[in-house]
Parts: C-alpha cells; sequence; structure tokens
C-alpha cells in the first residue's frame, strides 16, 4: 500500500496527515517532543500503528513526505540557535542594530505601540560583539570601491578560532549589483575556518536593503546547522526504516523543497506552518473547483487570514520573525491577536476584548487550570457552542460554572448585563475583529470578498465562520476535510517550487523609453533567476517539466511600494515593457481606484524574480464516512441573548458524501465544532469538506 | 435604515472599526505616496474627527499633528460664505491657520450621511519642496513667512467629487518637485477616500446618530482615562525649560519654558516664561505649540490609552501672544518642527517626567528621548540628470532616554512619532546621489548614569555620481545639550557636524581640511570632494553614573558604547582587560570625595524614618513630628516644610563638562551638579542659563498629601 503523507509540527501537537492508495484519508496527532524529531517520528508510528503495519513497512510505503516545521522560528525566538558572526562592510557593523529603527517596535500590537517603555523587547539577532567589519567597499553600480582587505579578513576570521562559531552571514553593502567580495571571502572563510555554515546575502536574499537582507542572511546561517542537523537525521530515520521518498519540506513562499536545497536555506523555511495551511486550502479548493478563496485559522491566540486569487495565494516578500525584517518571499499570512484565549475584560465601563490571551496556561476560566479571566472560550462555552463534555473529542473536560462566574463577576456584573449578553458580547466583539481583518486583506487590495469562498480552519475557525461570512456578505463557509490538520494537509499536498530574484534598478523618466542597456540589464536578471530556478528543480527531481512565472518589480518613480507585474515570454524589449508598465497600471487602479495612476512621474524597475513550480502527482480521495445522525440536542444561542435556541447537535470524524445538517445545528469533530446557524444547512462532498450554505438572514 | 441602539458592545464594535479605518488611511497613504519621509520615515497623520475637529482615532505616526488638522475643520466651518457639500476635499498648509510648518501639506473631507456632516477625515505629510527662496522650502536667511514655502490658505481642491485641476496646477507649479508634490496630493485624495467609504459603511450599518454618539464616547473614554491618571498623580507645581541655540541669523540661545500646575484632575502648562519671538525661521505659530503639548502628552502620560482629544482635554494651555511658540504674523516657521515645536515639547516632556518620577508611576519617569533632529537637506540634479531634493531622515536614529530599570534603546529615535523609521543606506544610495562611509552607533553619546541613555547614530557621506550639489546644514542641539537626564542622570552627548573640504577622492577618505560646524553654517556648495559626518544626541541618563554596574560599564566597553577614558571620568569605572573591581572601587570614592570632601557630619539631619513617598530614585519625603522632609537615599534631611530641597545640597557650577560627556554648553549656558552632602549621591544635573539659578523644579503640595502618600 502506498501512503501520500503531510507532517506539521506545530507548538502543542505534531499533525499527521495520510491518504493510502485507496483513498482513505486519516488525521494523527501526536504531542510535539521538545528535540521535534521524536514527537515527528511518534506521529508516523500512530500511523503504521493504525494500518495495522509496523512502523518500516509504513515508511517503506511512503509515497511522498511533506514537512513543516517551526523548529527554526522557536530557535530564533529563544535565542538557541547556532553562535553565528556576522561579516559587514566597514562603517556598518551595527546595521542589525539601529535596524532602521523599526527593531525596536516590532512585534508590539496595536495597544502597545503608544508604550514607549516596551519597545526593544527583543535583542538584535546577532549581538555587536559577533560582528564584524571588513575594509572593502562597492557602490551603488557594482563598481569596487575600495578592494576587499585580505589580511584583514584572515586576521579577524583567526581571531574567530577557538570561539564556538557555528555559522557566519556575510553582507556587504551592494553584493546584489556585484558579489565578487562576498564570494571571496566564502573562500577565505573555508579556507581559515573549515566546517562552519556559510551564507552569503546575495544569495539568501538578494534585494537592495542592508538591513532585512543582514537580517535574513543572519537568520539563515544562525539556523543552517540546526536545520540542516534535524532535517538530515529526520530523513536519515525514515529512510533507515525503508522511506525511498526524500522528506519534502514546506517553503514560506508554499511549494516544497527537498531537504537537498533547502539544508543551504534554511530561512526559506521560517513560516511553513502558515503556509502549510494556506496551501491545505488551496489544495482543498482545487478539490472541489474553487480558485478564490478567504483561509482563515482560529488558533488559541491568533486568528490568521490568507488570500488566494485565481488559484494563486497572495505573497509578500518580508515577514517579521523574531523582531527582524526577513526576506524570503512568503505566502501573506496575516494575524491579529484574536482567538479563543482572548481575554475580555471592563474598563472605565467599556468592553474589550484581546488582544490580550490566556493563552494554553492558565488559559480560558473554564480549564480550570487557575485562570478567572474570561475569554472568548468561555463565552462560547456559556453560549451554548462548546459542549463540556466533549471538548478536544472529549479528552478534556470544561468547567461551565467557571465559565459563567468568570463571565458574571469580570463583565455581566460591572456591565449590568445578563450572563448570555455578556457571553454574546465578547463574541461579537471579536467577531468583528476578525471581520475587520478579512476586509483588510480583500476589499482594501481591490478584491470583492463575495467572490470568494470562505474556508474555516482550525480548533475554533468553523464555530467563528458563520458570523463571519454574514459580516462579508458570502453565501456560506467550507470546513475543509483536514481542517485541524489543514498546515500538515498542506505539506502532503503541495507541488514543488523554487523561487529566485535577481535585482534589475531601471529609472525611466516621464515621457522617456528605458535604453538597450537598460533592457539588457533587465533581460540579463531575468535569465539568471530563471536558471537558478531551472537548476534547483532539476535537483528535486520533478515529475513534470517545471513551470516557470517571470515578474518584474514595478513602481511609479519616488514611490517605495511597488506591485509584481508577470513578464510574458523570454525576452525583455522595449515592446515587453510597454505591456509590463500599462499592466502595473492597471493593477495600480485595481488597488487605488481608477483614476490614481499617475504615469508623468515615470517608473522605476527594481528586481525581477521568478517562479517555478514541478506539479506531483496528487494523492486520490474517496471518502469512506459515516452519515451525520443527530446525537443529542442543546441549547444554544445565536443571533439573540435572551433566546437560546433548540440545537441538534451532531458528532462524526469524517462525513459521508451528502450527509446532510440542517440548522440549527452543530457538528461535533474531534477538535472542533461546525456552527451550522438556523437557516442554514451543512452538506459534505465526497471528499468529507463540509459546505455550509447561510439561509437569508431572519 | 438602522436596528442598532448603542451599547457596551455596539462602541467597542465600532471604536474597533475607528481604529481600522485609521490603520486602512495609513496604508493607503504610504503606499500611494512618493516621499520618503512618508514612506519609510513615518512624517505624516491621519485621523477621523467629529464635526467640531475633536480627534476621534488618529494613527500612530507624528503625534504634534493631530490637533492641528482639528483646527483646520473648525476653520473651514466658520468661514464666512464657505459652503460644505458631499464629495469636497480642502487642502491648507498655513501656520497661521492650521499647519505646523508650510512642508506641512494637509487635507481633510467631511463625511455625509444624508445631508448631514458625521465626521471629518484628514491626512497631512512633509512635503520636501513647497517653494520658498531655498529648496526644501528651510530658509535660515528668511526673516518673514512670505520668503518661505508657499502658503495654502484653506483650498478646495475637490469640489463635489471633481478636482480642480487648475488650483492643483497652481500649487504644484509652486514647488520645485511638483511630480512628487502631485503623487502625494493624490495620496492624500485616495486616503480621504477610503476613509469616507469605511466611515459610509459604518453609518449604513449603524446610523449616523450611532456613530456620531460613538465616536463622542471614544473621546470621552480617553478622558476619563486621562482624568483617572492625572487625580493619582500628586499635585503641585513642576518646572522644566530647555533651549534652542541660533535663529538663522545669529547664535542666540532662546528658552522654551513649561511650568505646569497640577491639581486634581487638571492640568496647567504655562509657557509665559518663553523667550520672545525671534526674527529667524525657527519660531512656530500656535498651532505649532499646540502640537507640542499634543505630542507630548500622549506618549508620557497616555502611554496605555487609546489616543485622541479626550487625553487633551483636561490640559489647559497658557501663553501670550509673540512669544516664539506663539510667533505673530509675519514672523518666518519654516523649520519650526524640529526647532522651536521639537525643542517646546522637549520642555513639557521634562517637566512631565518630573511629575511622573514623584507619582506611582515613578518607574515610568525618563529624561528625554532624540532632543533634537538635525537637518541634512540637498537640491539640484541628481545622478539620472533630474532635479531632486533630499530631505535626510537618518537624524532620527538620535539616543532614547534611560529609564529608572533599564537602558534606553541605541538609535531609539522620537517618542513622538512611534513608529519613525530611517530608510537603509542602500536603498538611498540607490535613487539619490549620496555615498555613505559609515552608518553606525556613536561612542560615548549615550548620556551617562546608573541607567545610559541610548547611543546616537552617527554618518558620514558624500555625494555619490555627481560632482556637486546645494547642502543645506542647520540643527538646533549642538551647543544644547537637549536630551535631558533625569534623577542625577546626565544628558546625552550634543549634536557635532563636521565638514571634511577635500577629504575623499573616488569615494576613499582622504586627507582633508576638516572643520567643525556651528549649528546652522547653512546653504552651502558640496562636491564629491567634500565629506559631511554627523552624530547627533544621545539619550538622556538616568540616575548617579557612580552607581551604575560595574560589570555594565565593563560590558560597554567592551561593545565599544563607552570608550575605557569615559568609563574611567564620568563612571568611575577602570577596564583595563576586563573590569579591574578594586581600581574602580577606589576611583570612585576619590571621585564622591571631590564631589562633597569627607561629607557632612549633622547627627540632627539625618532622618530616622520610613520613606513615605519617593520623589525619584534618589530622594525620598519623609514626616516626623518637624514635618515634612525632603531627604536623601542615605537619609540626609535636604530641606524641611518644603521641597524645596537644592538649597541642602552640594551644588557645583561649570560651564563646561569634560570632554568624555561629549557635552558641549553654549556662551549662555551652565551645568549645575546636586550632590547629597552625607553621601555624594549626585540628585540632580540642570543645565540653565549662566546668569540663572535653577529652579526648584518639583513643587509638591504638601498640605493636600496627607495620606495619599505612598
Amino acid at each position: 500500500m502506498g501512503f501520500f503523507v503531510g507532517t506539521d509540527v506545530g507548538g502543542t501537537f505534531t499533525d499527521l496527515w495520510v491518504a493510502s492508495d485507496d483513498g482513505d484519508v486519516r488525521v494523527f496527532k501526536s504531542p510535539t517532543t521538545a528535540d521535534v524529531l521524536g514527537g515527528v517520528l511518534d506521529a508516523v508510528r500512530l500511523a503504521a500503528d493504525a494500518y495495522g503495519l509496523s512502523f518500516e513497512a509504513f515508511c517503506a510505503g511512503i509515497a511522498r513526505f511533506g514537512h513543516g516545521t517551526t523548529v527554526g522560528l522557536n530557535a530564533l525566538l529563544t535565542g538557541n540557535a547556532a553562535p553565528t558572526v556576522v561579516l559587514t562592510t566597514r562603517g556598518f557593523g551595527d546595521t542589525l542594530e539601529i535596524g532602521r529603527l523599526r527593531r525596536q517596535t516590532s512585534g508590539l500590537n496595536e495597544t502597545e505601540w503608544t508604550d514607549a517603555k516596551l519597545r526593544n523587547r527583543i535583542p538584535p539577532l546577532v549581538p555587536r560583539r559577533r560582528i564584524v567589519e571588513i575594509d572593502e567597499r562597492i557602490d551603488a553600480n557594482g563598481k569596487v570601491i575600495a578592494p576587499l582587505d585580505e589580511v584583514q579578513t584572515r586576521e579577524a576570521l583567526r581571531a574567530l578560532r577557538g570561539q564556538g562559531i557555528e555559522a557566519i552571514a556575510v553582507c556587504t553593502l551592494w553584493a546584489t549589483v556585484n558579489p565578487v567580495h562576498e564570494r571571496r571571502l566564502r573562500e577565505l572563510i573555508e579556507a581559515e575556518l573549515p566546517g562552519t555554515f556559510v551564507s552569503l546575502s546575495h544569495e539568501i536574499s538578494p534585494g537592495v536593503g542592508e538591513y532585512a537582507r543582514m537580517s535574513t542572511t543572519a537568520a539563515n546561517a544562525a539556523l543552517g546547522p540546526l536545520a540542516g542537523r534535524y532535517l538530515t537525521s529526520l530523513e536519515s530515520r525514515l529512510r533507515q526504516a525503508g522511506m525511498r521518498v526524500p522528506v519534502l519540506m514546506m517553503t514560506c513562499a508554499g511549494g516544497v523543497l527537498p531537504t537537498t536545497i533547502l539544508n543551504d536555506r534554511p530561512a526559506y523555511a521560517l513560516f511553513s506552518g502558515p503556509a502549510g495551511g494556506v496551501m491545505g486550502s488551496r489544495a482543498t479548493g482545487a478539490q472541489i473547483g474553487i480558485d478564490n478563496i478567504l483561509t482563515m485559522d482560529v488558533g488559541g491566540t491568533s486568528f490568521d487570514v490568507g488570500v488566494i486569487v485565481s488559484g494563486k495565494p497572495i505573497m509578500r516578500s518580508e515577514i517579521s520573525v523574531a523582531g527582524a525584517d526577513i526576506r524570503v518571499l512568503s505566502i501573506d499570512v496575516e494575524s491579529i491577536g484574536a482567538g479563543g484565549g482572548s481575554i475580555a475584560s471592563v474598563e472605565f465601563g467599556e468592553l474589550r476584548v484581546g488582544p490580550r490571551s490566556a493563552g494554553a496556561n492558565p488559559g480560558p476560566a473554564c480549564y480550570g487550570r487557575g485562570g478567572t479571566a474570561p475569554t472568548s472560550t468561555d463565552a462560547d462555552l456559556v453560549l451554548g457552542v462548546l459542549d463540556p463534555d466533549n471538548f478536544i473529542g472529549g479528552r478534556m473536560r470544561l468547567d461551565l460554572a467557571a465559565a459563567q462566574r468568570a463571565i458574571a463577576d469580570k463583565i455581566a456584573t460591572p456591565l449590568g448585563m445578563s450572563v448570555m449578553e455578556a457571553a454574546w458580547g465578547i463574541r461579537q466583539i471579536l467577531d468583528s475583529k476578525m471581520a475587520d481583518l478579512l476586509r483588510r486583506m480583500t476589499i482594501e487590495r481591490g478584491y470583492d470578498p463575495r467572490e470568494f469562498m470562505l474556508l474555516a480552519n482550525g480548533g475554533a475557525g468553523p464555530s467563528h465562520a458563520w458570523v463571519l461570512a454574514e459580516e462579508l456578505g458570502l453565501d456560506g463557509f467550507i470546513v475543509p476535510a483536514a481542517a485541524t490538520a489543514q498546515s500538515a494537509y498542506g505539506t502532503g499536498n503541495s507541488d514543488i517550487g523554487f523561487t529566485a530574484e535577481r535585482p534589475a534598478y531601471v529609472r525611466v523618466s516621464p515621457k522617456a523609453q528605458p535604453t538597450p542597456e537598460q533592457l539588457a540589464r533587465v533581460a540579463d536578471a531575468l535569465a539568471a533567476a530563471v536558471k537558478e530556478v531551472r537548476d534547483n528543480l532539476v535537483l528535486a527531481s520533478p515529475q513534470a517539466p517545471p513551470a516557470i512565472v517571470r515578474s518584474v518589480a514595478v513602481r511609479f518613480r519616488g514611490q517605495t511600494h511597488h506591485l509584481d507585474v508577470t513578464v510574458e515570454g523570454e525576452a525583455f524589449d522595449l515592446a515587453t515593457f510597454a505591456d509590463v508598465t500599462r499592466r502595473f497600471e492597471t493593477q495600480y487602479e485595481t488597488l487605488f481606484g481608477r483614476g490614481a495612476a499617475f504615469s508623468s512621474a515615470g517608473y522605476e524597475l527594481l528586481s525581477v524574480r521568478a517562479m517555478g513550480t514541478a506539479a506531483l502527482t496528487p494523492p486520490t480521495v474517496a471518502t469512506k464516512g459515516t452519515p451525520l445522525v443527530p446525537h443529542s440536542s442543546r441549547q444554544v444561542v445565536f443571533r439573540d441573548p435572551k433566546q437560546a435556541r433548540d440545537t441538534a447537535i451532531y458528532r462524526t470524524t469524517f462525513p459521508q458524501a451528502g450527509a446532510t445538517a440542517e440548522g440549527p445545528a452543530i457538528i461535533e469533530f474531534p477538535g472542533q465544532s461546525v456552527v451550522v446557524p438556523p437557516g442554514a444547512k451543512a452538506v459534505a462532498d465526497t471528499f468529507g469538506n463540509l459546505h455550509v450554505t447561510l439561509g437569508r438572514k431572519p | 435604515m438602522s436596528e442598532h441602539l448603542m451599547n457596551p458592545i455596539v462602541f467597542e464594535v465600532i471604536r474597533n472599526r475607528l481604529v481600522a479605518i485609521t490603520e486602512e488611511m495609513r496604508i493607503a497613504l504610504q503606499s500611494v505616496s512618493g516621499s520618503p519621509t512618508v514612506t519609510e520615515a513615518s512624517d505624516f497623520f491621519t485621523g477621523l474627527f467629529t464635526t467640531d475637529g475633536a480627534v476621534a482615532s488618529m494613527g500612530f505616526q507624528v503625534a504634534y499633528h493631530a490637533p492641528v488638522s482639528g483646527a483646520f475643520i473648525r476653520h473651514i466651518k466658520g468661514k464666512p460664505g464657505l459652503t460644505v457639500a458631499d464629495g469636497d476635499m480642502f487642502i491648507g498648509n498655513d501656520p497661521y491657520i492650521a499647519a505646523l510648518h508650510q512642508n506641512d501639506v494637509q487635507m481633510v473631507a467631511p463625511i455625509f450621511a444624508g445631508d448631514r456632516i458625521v465626521a471629518w477625515a484628514g491626512v497631512e505629510a512633509h512635503e520636501t519642496d513647497v517653494g520658498g527662496m531655498d529648496f526644501a522650502s528651510w530658509s535660515p536667511k528668511a526673516r518673514e513667512i512670505w520668503q518661505e514655502g508657499m502658503r495654502i490658505p484653506c483650498v478646495k481642491l475637490i469640489d463635489r467629487g471633481e478636482m480642480r485641476d487648475d488650483v492643483l496646477d497652481m500649487i504644484t507649479t509652486a514647488s520645485r518637485l511638483p511630480a512628487l508634490l502631485g503623487l502625494d496630493i493624490r495620496a492624500f485624495i485616495a486616503t480621504l477616500n477610503v476613509a469616507r467609504d469605511r466611515v459610509s459603511e459604518l453609518v449604513r450599518r449603524y446610523g449616523a446618530d450611532v456613530v456620531t454618539e460613538a465616536m463622542a464616547m471614544v473621546i470621552a473614554s480617553t478622558e476619563a482615562r486621562m482624568r483617572a491618571r492625572l487625580k493619582e498623580l500628586p499635585d503641585g507645581q513642576f518646572h522644566a525649560a530647555d533651549f534652542l541655540e541660533h535663529d538663522g541669523h545669529t547664535n542666540v540661545l532662546y528658552t522654551l519654558d513649561c511650568r505646569i500646575t497640577k491639581r486634581g484632575d487638571t492640568l496647567t502648562l504655562d509657557y509665559g516664561g518663553s523667550s520672545k519671538q525671534s526674527p529667524g525661521f525657527i519660531n512656530c505659530t500656535r498651532p505649532g505649540l499646540i502640537g507640542a503639548v499634543c505630542g507630548s502628552v500622549l506618549p508620557t502620560l497616555a502611554w496605555d490609552m487609546p489616543w485622541n482629544q479626550g487625553a487633551l482635554t483636561p490640559f489647559e494651555v497658557v501663553a501670550p501672544d509673540g512669544l516664539i511658540c506663539t510667533a505673530k504674523f509675519p514672523a518666518p516657521v519654516g523649520s519650526a518642527t524640529v526647532e522651536t515645536v521639537w525643542v517646546t515639547a522637549n520642555a513639557t516632556m521634562l517637566a512631565l517626567n518630573k511629575l511622573l518620577a514623584a507619582s506611582p508611576y515613578r518607574d515610568r519617569a525618563q529624561g528625554l528621548n532624540a532632543g533634537a533632529m538635525a537637518t541634512f537637506n540637498m537640491g539640484g540634479i541628481n545622478q539620472f540628470g533630474e532635479p531632486f531634493g533630499l530631505h535626510l531622515m537618518d537624524p532620527l536614529a538620535a539616543g532614547a532616554a534611560a529609564w529608572p530599570d533599564k537602558d534606553g534603546v541605541e538609535a531609539g529615535g522620537p517618542i513622538t512619532s512611534p513608529v519613525s523609521c530611517i530608510a537603509d543606506v542602500e536603498k538611498n544610495e540607490q535613487v539619490v546621489p549620496l555615498f555613505y562611509f559609515h552608518r553606525r552607533l556613536a561612542r560615548d553619546t549615550g548620556g551617562a548614569g546608573k541607567y545610559r541613555g541610548g547611543l546616537s547614530a552617527e554618518v558620514s557621506l558624500t555625494l555619490g555620481g555627481i560632482a556637486q550639489a546645494q547642502a543645506l546644514i542647520m540643527t538646533h542641539g549642538v551647543e544644547v545639550p537637549n536630551s535631558h537626564g533625569l534623577a542625577g542622570g546626565f544628558p546625552g552627548a550634543t549634536i557635532r557636524q563636521t565638514w571634511g573640504k577635500g577629504a575623499t577622492s573616488g569615494g576613499r577618505l582622504a586627507d582633508g581640511e576638516w572643520q567643525v560646524f556651528p549649528p546652522k553654517p547653512g546653504l552651502m556648495l558640496m562636491t564629491d570632494r567634500d565629506v559631511f559626518a554627523v552624530s547627533w544626541q544621545g539619550g538622556g541618563g538616568y540616575g548617579d553614573p557612580l552607581e551604575r554596574e560595574p560589570e555594565a560599564v565593563a560590558d560597554d566597553v567592551a561593545a565599544g558604547a563607552v570608550s575605557p577614558e569615559a568609563a574611567e571620568t564620568v563612571y568611575g569605572v577602570i577596564c583595563g582587560d576586563g573590569l579591574d573591581e578594586a581600581a574602580t572601587q577606589a576611583r570612585r570614592t576619590a571621585l564622591r570625595r571631590e564631589r562633597i570632601g569627607d561629607g557632612a557630619q549633622a547627627p540632627e539631619r539625618m532622618f530616622q524614618g520610613a520613606p513615605a513617598m519617593w520623589l525619584s530614585d534618589t530622594l525620598f519625603l519623609g514626616q516626623d513630628r518637624r514635618g515634612w522632609h525632603v531627604v536623601s537615599k542615605a537619609g540626609y534631611i535636604l530641606c524641611t516644610g518644603s521641597t524645596r530641597w537644592r538649597a541642602g545640597a552640594v551644588a557645583k557650577t561649570s560651564t563646561a563638562l569634560p570632554a568624555e560627556y561629549m557635552v558641549r554648553l553654549h556662551d549662555d549656558l551652565a551645568a549645575t551638579t546636586y550632590y547629597c552632602p552625607a553621601s555624594g549621591t549626585l540628585l540632580s544635573v540642570d543645565v540653565h542659563r549662566r546668569d540663572e539659578k535653577p529652579d526648584d523644579d518639583v513643587v509638591l503640595d504638601l498640605n493636600g498629601l496627607g495620606g495619599s502618600a505612598h
């Protein structure tokens, strides 16, 4: 038997999604272990047991092994990455510390911005004493102004011997335009400090702007030894057991890559969890023929949103990690502090919810772990949305009285309202914050949310989705079959993907045309990026020829924000330029309104990008679920806190194709509750996805 | 239309929505704008206002600007014969109506529900050039406002949704950078459109009455929080002054004087002791003063409240016309924001921090962050053959002040604009004709103290890709240490601007002719052989430097933040190859002896009881049968019956500090240090006019103290 496996290591659980040849799909969860590897192997063993196979027999049957992990992220956040030195141009050694002044406020939430005392909570990625300034300088045109001082460099490198340095990040000014010094520095490091993990900025993050490039390179270097060791041991354990395929790592950009390619570029996988979630939603959409998707995930502390337009996730070129700007192409997943643990409080007679969270410990009041602050989960319990006896599949009993007490004491009494009204109020405030984020991700970017399908993931996503769908004017939402393990599902269902970038600065004055030299600069950069993509995709031994999308970053002259515009064809001539600027203006006006384009400002082209994907055979999935039959009923508040509705309760792990539940109903899965409001209807498809269609608002 | 009535839930939903809309306005502005001051440095403002011009929700950019747009809205409403219709947008930048200075161009738009205005939206940004006798519109030689950038009083740029192209042409034509200004005006329009669309949606959903009521409640809510905060602070008088040198014409010293009277839940700020208005471009008009108050109060006292008009309501501002901060027409005000507005905010924040230091919030009391923002402007033809104007934002990277329990942030920048940011060196070199030799942290610039102020950054640069350009170099804070310390902490370093003529060739440094610049050398020709090098002010320190942990000083020396010389002179710490503890102890004892000799032996002055209330890290109030005393940490009674303790301390006045402090004092300035006569602990470092004595800056109302001591 063959198995398609997707795994994702989260903070608490390691999820494993598996589809066998016969279309049977299962999800396993095993506690994440301190060494991470153990948790992954535990999850694989759980799966093997469930199929009645030995660990070895299961491994031998693995046809694809997708993997995502926050190992790197956690190492950076906890300062446990490898001891790293940064080499940079003389005079610019404080780049990370100064951090463009952004570093000090990075990671503050909207209620913390105003408090200057909270600044600088996170130290720079690499401290000042581990920065080495090198005598060299290249200018913006790539001209060597001061040659690399090899004597000084060798001395500085020798001084590092015996200090336990495992990695060196090299980031010199303008290496993106002329990498000659960075390359030579690598040779010198290899000669003087053999065995050190080296990252060069022009290879890892070839963009103009030294702060983000240095942060990215430093993060990459600091993770290199760690990620390499981890991935190598994971792969060798599985291979020893009989697995014949490589481990495919989820990258921030949503494609998977074999460990051989990723070992040098661990920064590319820093945010694999959120990327995996969006890619899971994309795969779900592909199953059922939907390619405009809003993905949402509600966890304990945060609400995450991603947007997929015409099958392509919206991307961003920079993310903020551990207080630093990390420039790796990433699926744009926006997050706010709104989740099950969000704390409600009354201050000065006003009800506030979040962004403070009770987290998992002590957690919501109803967890009975000593938490007394009312949370969103407590509100859901009081409203009847959650069953105190069937939380996470009955593995945890919730204390309804504690939830009621917390809401009564802290909210209802001070505001002079009933406990039900207060609980409903907590939900409304939290849901409206979530809706604000969904609006920001769509309307503000020129998209009409009504042209999208909402996919609800995460433990609490499916219970909030109906309100959000109503808020945005959608007809309904879908709860994917793997909603509680969407990131794992995504890692097992993504194509191979590699992206390369090159700077190519071209400035075109109003009414002027680019010169042949300028056009050639763009064409050369495109060709180089395409070649890098091809070379790497070949290494990943794809099953199909790669598809490569070329794009160029364009802005009106003088602006800071750019748009990525795709380039058709291999060439870059005057006609291509005209086509690119025309489509840039169209995209621009979609975003900022008709008439907003200002072509008399002239244009700047900044960089080019080639995104390559190579398709992998998707697993076939055929449902073997069970029909939906009412299990019980209880009183649940939907819109009117004064009038709870008698609501049918269903329990299932995998609903059968065509299984239907009419609202008001709650469909309880282990780990999530799908709320079907009055007038709405839930129908399962052949893949086990639940389609909830909202009725007219009563 | 609406099924909703106001309740706590609807209120909170709308409040969050207003915050979200302000954030959407920011994104729209930053995405479309072409000004690096907007897109990189966040020198702009966005906000939603009530119909009477009270700000209900604002972004976290330049807080100075919040009251200015409100004043503009009130001006429009009060203007005879001006009708306001749905779809109108107004533009203005006149400091004598509503602007900090002419570069701050703003637009506001009414938001209608039917035929009624329910709210206003406002947006402002610093425009690099709005005309005038010198590029970038800052003219050190100006003596009247007509010589500076154009003034747009209050002009309807969009009339019922139709752009008045002729008016737009007139405005952009006045600028040396018409395309840039044109792009930014488009960004303003996009920003106001976003605000109008989103607020209109809110009105459709909840009804105009509920939305306007919610906006009023948002403001009332913050007012209630601010009044509650003021009640927690002790009643009394608090005083601080800061200084500003050189008005563009002569190196005269100006005083910005802030006297606070705090009583119950109100606070009066009196600037009457400030200098008269100046003949040069450093003045600000009354909108600038009110902006400075707003920018000071919000980060200092409203750190945990939503920022809006309510935070300002309990404050009364007293200042006659004709002061440097209430300049009368037609005084020039071109550089108001970085001169008088900035220094007014310094004096105000310092006084407010003295109030905090004597309150239950004394863990939040600090000296001053980034007490000056130096200017380096350039204009000419850039490396692409285009006319250009540059307003370098790097000087934001000055040091932040220390706290009573931690050091200040290196290159932390001002706290009056919480999200300021500087561009990458590469991004600058790519689009403007600059070439940097370094951008790094400057050693010894952090204000000395038990907790050290943050270091300032420093840069050194020449031209890149062009042979010559016009440069405008000006600042205050070269001879005034504006980044004052607190509780015995020293001010951060003063700004040091140097110029190396012929000091570079082909991008390599060469032997040149170096000179140290005065505060405002003004306009000059710069060539690709010249080097400009500048370090800015470090943050103010907190507490006596001799009480800094020797290990922390040794770490600073190892990291290059403090020189071994400064460690010895300023901190009394001896570092050779690491910390020498015995030598350090001996050195510190010797330094204390230099301060007070053998120390006072006066048993009757030693306080026996427990502290009733702390005034800072080193001073507390104690009460016994003789009454209230101000007592040093060592138990020495400095004064009795009032909090005017300075007379009881050992005072030393000097007109220059040792070089290691990197502080230069203007000819009219002196610094007085006060020590505990018993222990030699440094209690305060006061910078003041040479011909004046430092004031007793914290005069608590001891009668009102009663049981409220803590």
